[in-house]
């Protein structure tokens, strides 16, 4: 039932940026395939069950590995004795903390100054600071030996008195603390000032169907590791494990093949994978494979962070117009900062979110607290922050009797001031938020509602209407954190693409990306066939990743919405090169002028012709060539190889540390979503009755992919606004540990989504794509608005973005009893603007 | 994830199964559909010496009506009751069957094997228990029949001896001018509900209720019969006062525990509402109208 309406804006000439995208020098091909909505190349592998999952994987000889983890969120360990696992038929080999932590390197840590101290261990060796960290393994022939023997671990604990919250957590020393600018002469030109007491970003997470999981072989001949596992960013564990393990990382040797999504969480595999490597090597070189649980996943993979916002004040003038916002905020990033502190900074991509504040100070503050770990999951970091803006907005136009429509309407950045730059110096690329705001409002029917609601509220019913804006900025600038940290030593963004014609002359790529869903095969496919003028099914892409293709850099790996511009613009750049070899190859062959011929596909398949000649020559003859019929090549056609790689660089510079100031991002692609929710007067539920989503990504390559992407984001959202959270007791005990208890979403609680899809190319990049997929929690925002917008009339502040039936009920009889009293005051000043 | 050892007995018949019981002894236990056994297991909070697999025993899986009664076998899954006619006769009973769980654990999971294991969420103890039902028990000595109510003694506890099997849930068809409706609010599909209630109704006439049976389920250690809440409604007026007053008595007879579902005074309150609208539904069944009612999910 999808209302789909698609509205182009035309590609205007870059104003005031500093960037533009400037390709490999050759004249950009066609876009035949390119845009198109074909269906994906991977689907009929993966529906048939011909996908290759590690679990799928089998080695000879291969042992299996068992975690022993605490169950204490934090306690001193006392005792672990590994004698009786040890001697339990099928065990190979044990592994404790104590002993692993005289073999290896702690790993890095990217935070400065005290975050440098912090020793993070794989396996705790003196002291457990999470549920579930691991404290020793098991390695058995089978995997229920290993099971079973890992029952026979025996561990003793002092129990420590755990931090659980993040406000208990800022008593002690705060970590860091990156802040902007000053507001005091804005506050004093403001004519409303509006207060805003607690708001909290909840933790929920990803929950990808496959858990992590990681097979390692040490080599004990050539000292060479061999992973195959499903990490998301292998060139980073490759960087973290190369110094902690000792060896250098070209003997790393990473694949992946299929896996059954990520959506960020699995990038912080690492110190599992460091504890196989070390099992494997301890077992004679033996193959070790982990296959994680989903109870393991949920207590100790990762978690999305979880943000305080502490002390909000709102400058606006007299129309509403958001003159500064000042905040304290904190990031609660569990028990290791690990990834972190990296999402301590990345909210500033959006600082502004999509609103034309100039003024705009933040406070920010992690801690550590006796939880998991955090890792970037879906909408990393950003969320959180777009999700306080949001509810600024809703709070600021309520108190001031602005309707949220229009309070976005006046303080979106307006189309003709793109590319747009923030007050810390992110360059927003394109998009025109009030237009898909438009859309979003006729998909949904938004003038109707606000007349039903009008009607409805006079019977007592609550409905509400709500907008969620957000940005899901792409293609990340490493050099942002150097904000956190002065001397990380590295910066920029880059990606690598292999286009090569076998000796048959097969067009083989090899992707420089870890793809977990999101259709790499097909768009790499799409865009090669338009660089060779042939089609999608001509094009070999090879699945998953392989640093045996040798098609990564430091920053490869799948995150950070970015495929479509890094990713494809590798691959483009390559098969650009490869064209150039051609039509050089051709030329010669075929006696004549490279500006005579021409690309496409012939009797003989893909060929380079003469126009308007019967003269061709296939791309078997051109392999042929060089390949294994080269004797007569002329030496000035020998540089030619035929396997042309491309490295994408992302034009960024290194952001002035001392401001906190740069260009973080280099896209921004943008989503508005609309929805209509109901509260059943009588069970608190919220009901969703109508539910639009509006996405502009710039030039879509594969608007079916593209749609599809948007409908997961959606229902990830939505599941994270009323039903997933990481809900821990006082103790530190998660209590959601299973499926039962966290409910990620199923089809049962979808709503119908209507999709609506606007395109305003970036100027920055090859055709104009953005990267997408992150959608950056829109339904968080969206839901709770439409709540707020349902139960302002009984008091209600919605200050949390997790709400279930259960805390509207309570968050009703708070109201009633007059809890939200102060939450938000509303100073109303003699304007002198 | 794997189960601690254990050793596995496929039964062939009852007797069979009740012999194999006896032998080998308190560590076994029944196996029909597995759905929450197995978790359990693999999760090793439950490891059982031996498992014994009934789903083999013939005649165990059929629904058969006759004499005014409804005979349901153990092993009938979830799903066979959802797309049974059995389910059209008795609207409850559809209700019930084709909400419980994901499609993947009504296609395996079983009525017998759900009764028998008593949780306090579990959908059929309370919707059973608005019709007058019984458990067929089989044991060393024979059968014997077991009315529901007396059946489910405590959470996780029936009268089953060690070496007893369900083998059928006789249900007696409701007479005529007779509805009823079960109601449930789950937060995702594969949980259990946060509250569910359960109403059979048999009217007078259009507007005179003649009888009421009230259940309330997953706001105590078992499904609970309000009877107060019955009484509001028993010879009365199905009136939004007397309504109003069976819901209240309903909220005043739950006994919820706080936890991830929900709050003890959120669960309260959702029951009342739920035998509030259960009501509105069974009054309208009972006069003949096709209603369609069951399970509802956070968000939609």
């Amino acid at each position: 039932m999808a209302g789909k309406v698609v509205a182009m804006s035309k590609k205007k000439a870059s104003r005031g940026g500093s960037q533009r995208f400037s390709g490999n020098g050759a004249a950009a091909a066609t876009t035949k395939w390119v845009g198109q909505p074909i269906r994906r190349k991977e689907e009929n592998r993966l529906v048939s069950g011909k996908g290759i999952f590690v679990d799928d994987e089998k080695m000879p000889g291969m042992l299996h590995i068992r975690f022993v983890r605490s169950s204490y969120a934090h306690a001193k360990i006392t005792r672990i004795d590994v004698s009786k696992a040890e001697k339990f038929p099928g065990v190979v080999c044990t592994l404790t903390g104590a002993e692993i932590k005289r073999q290896v390197q702690p790993f890095i840590e990217i935070g400065p100054g005290g975050a440098q101290k912090i020793a993070d261990y794989p396996l705790a060796a003196d002291k457990v600071v999470f549920q579930g960290e691991p404290v020793a393994a098991v390695v058995a022939e089978t995997r229920l030996a290993a099971e079973d023997a890992a029952e026979l671990v025996e561990v003793d604990y002092r129990p420590l008195p755990p931090v659980v919250t993040a406000e208990d957590a800022l008593k002690d020393e705060s970590i860091l603390h990156p802040a902007m600018g000053t507001n005091q002469k804005t506050f004093k030109q403001a004519a409303h000032v509006v207060r805003i007491g607690r708001l909290h970003f909840h933790r929920f997470s990803s929950t990808p169907l496959e858990c992590n999981v990681i097979l390692a072989t040490w080599d004990p001949r050539s000292g060479d590791i061999e992973y195959h596992c499903n990490n998301t960013f292998p060139s980073f564990a490759s960087q973290f494990l190369a110094p902690a393990l000792g060896v250098r990382i070209d003997q790393i040797h990473m694949k992946s093949f299929d896996i059954g999504g990520g959506f960020g969480i699995k990038i912080t595999s690492y110190p599992y994978m460091a504890v196989c490597a070390l099992a494997s090597r301890k077992a004679g070189g033996r193959a070790v494979k982990w296959v994680e649980t989903r109870i393991e996943h949920m207590q100790a993979s990762a978690h999305g962070n979880e943000r305080t916002f502490l002390d909000t004040r709102v400058a606006l003038d007299k129309t509403g117009v958001i003159l500064a916002i000042d905040s304290k905020h904190v990031d609660d990033c569990g028990a290791f900062p690990r990834y972190e502190p990296l999402g301590c900074v990345i909210w500033a991509q959006v600082l502004p979110a999509t609103y034309r504040v100039k003024n705009v100070r933040i406070d920010m503050h992690q801690v550590v607290t006796n939880k998991c770990p955090v890792g970037p999951n879906r909408g990393y970091s950003r969320m959180q922050h777009l999700w306080f803006m949001e509810r600024v907005i809703d709070i600021c136009g309520q108190a001031l009797g602005i309707p949220a429509d229009e309070m976005r309407r006046r303080n979106y950045i307006r189309k003709n001031e793109m590319p747009y730059k923030t007050p810390n110096g992110c360059v927003y690329d394109s998009g025109d938020y009030a237009s898909m705001l438009a859309m979003a409002k006729k998909l949904v029917g938004w003038d109707e509602w606000k007349k039903k609601q009008a009607a409805a509220r006079k019977e007592g019913r609550w409905i509400g209407l709500g907008i969620g804006s957000t940005l899901d900025s792409g293609t990340n600038n490493f050099g942002q954190a150097r904000i956190i940290n002065p001397d990380a030593p590295f910066s920029g963004q880059s990606k690598v693409g292999i286009v090569k014609l076998d000796i048959y002359g097969e067009v083989v790529v090899s992707m420089g990306s870890v793809p977990q869903g999101q259709g790499h095969e097909t768009t790499a496919a799409q865009v090669v066939a338009d660089a060779l003028n042939i089609t999608p099914a001509l094009v070999n892409v090879r699945p998953g990743f392989d640093t045996a293709h040798n098609a990564y850099t430091g920053h490869t790996g799948t995150y950070a919405s970015q495929f479509a511009v890094t990713g494809l613009t590798a691959i483009h750049g390559a098969a650009m090169k490869l064209r150039k070899e051609l039509s050089r190859l051709a030329a010669w062959k075929l006696q004549a002028k490279e500006q005579d011929l021409e690309f496409g596909v012939g009797g003989q398949g893909p060929e380079v012709r003469v126009k308007g000649r019967q003269k061709a020559i296939n791309y078997w003859a051109l392999a042929n060539l060089v390949n294994v019929n080269n004797a007569g090549m002329p030496e000035s056609l020998w540089d030619i190889t035929l396997n042309c790689r491309h490295v994408f660089h992302a034009n960024f510079q290194i952001p002035d540390v001392k401001r906190k100031y740069g260009n973080l991002t280099l896209t921004y692609a943008a989503q508005v979503h609309a929805a209509v929710v109901e509260v059943d007067r009588e069970t608190f539920q919220p009901k969703i009755l109508t539910y639009a989503c509006v996405d502009d990504c710039g030039k879509a390559v594969n608007p079916l992919i593209v749609e599809g992407q948007v409908h997961g984001a959606a229902a990830h959202g939505i599941g994270a606004a009323l039903l997933e959270d990481c809900a821990y007791d006082a103790d530190g005990n998660l209590l959601t540990a299973t499926f039962s208890d966290y409910t990620p979403i199923t089809a049962m609680n979808i709503p119908d989504l209507m999709y609506g899809h606007m395109e305003s190319p970036s100027p920055f990049t090859l055709n104009g794509a953005k990267g997408m997929g992150e959608g950056g929690a829109a339904p968080v925002h969206t839901i709770c608005a439409a709540l707020q917008d349902a139960l302002y009339p009984s008091g209600v502040i919605i200050d949390d973005s997790h709400n279930t039936g259960d805390s509207l009920f309570r968050a009703v009889q708070k109201a009633e009893s007059g809890g939200y009293a102060g939450m938000v005051r509303v100073e109303h000043r003699r304007a002198s603007r | 994830m794997y189960a601690a050892p254990f050793s596995y007995h496929r039964a062939a018949s009852l007797q069979e199964a009740v012999k194999l019981l006896q032998e080998l002894g308190e560590e076994a236990r029944v196996i029909a559909g597995g759905q929450s056994l197995i978790p359990l297991m693999k999760m090793r909070m439950a490891r059982p010496a031996a498992l014994i697999d009934i789903n083999f025993i013939s005649g165990l899986s059929d629904i058969q009506t006759s004499k005014g009664e409804l005979r349901i076998g153990a092993t009938v899954r979830h799903a066979d009751l959802e797309n049974s006619s059995a389910g059209t006769t008795i609207p409850i009973v559809h209700d019930c069957a084709a909400g419980i769980a994901d499609v993947q654990v009504r296609n395996q999971g079983t009525i017998g094997g759900s009764l028998a294991e008593a949780d306090p969420s579990g959908d059929w103890g309370t919707a059973l228990l608005a019709l007058e039902s019984s458990v067929i028990c089989a044991g060393p000595d024979g059968q014997r029949t077991v009315p529901l109510e007396d059946f489910i003694k405590d959470a996780y506890t029936t009268v089953l001896a060690h070496n007893e099997v369900v083998t059928a849930i006789q249900v007696k068809i409701p007479p005529k001018h007779s509805g009823g409706a079960h109601l449930a609010f789950k937060r995702s599909a594969p949980v259990y509900p946060t509250a569910s209630a359960s109403v059979q109704l048999t009217m007078e006439d259009h507007h005179m209720c003649k009888d009421a049976r009230i259940v309330l389920g997953c706001v105590g250690l078992t499904a609970i019969r309000a009877k107060e809440a019955e009484k509001a409604l028993q010879g009365k007026a199905l009136e939004e006062k007397n309504v109003r007053a069976a819901a209240d008595a309903a909220r005043a007879a739950a006994e919820p525990q706080s936890d991830m579902r929900g709050s003890a005074d959120y669960k309260r309150l959702l029951v009342g509402t739920l035998v509030k609208r259960a009501i509105g539904i069974a009054a309208r069944r009972a006069r003949g109208e096709s209603v369609p009612a069951g399970h509802e999910y956070a968000g939609r």
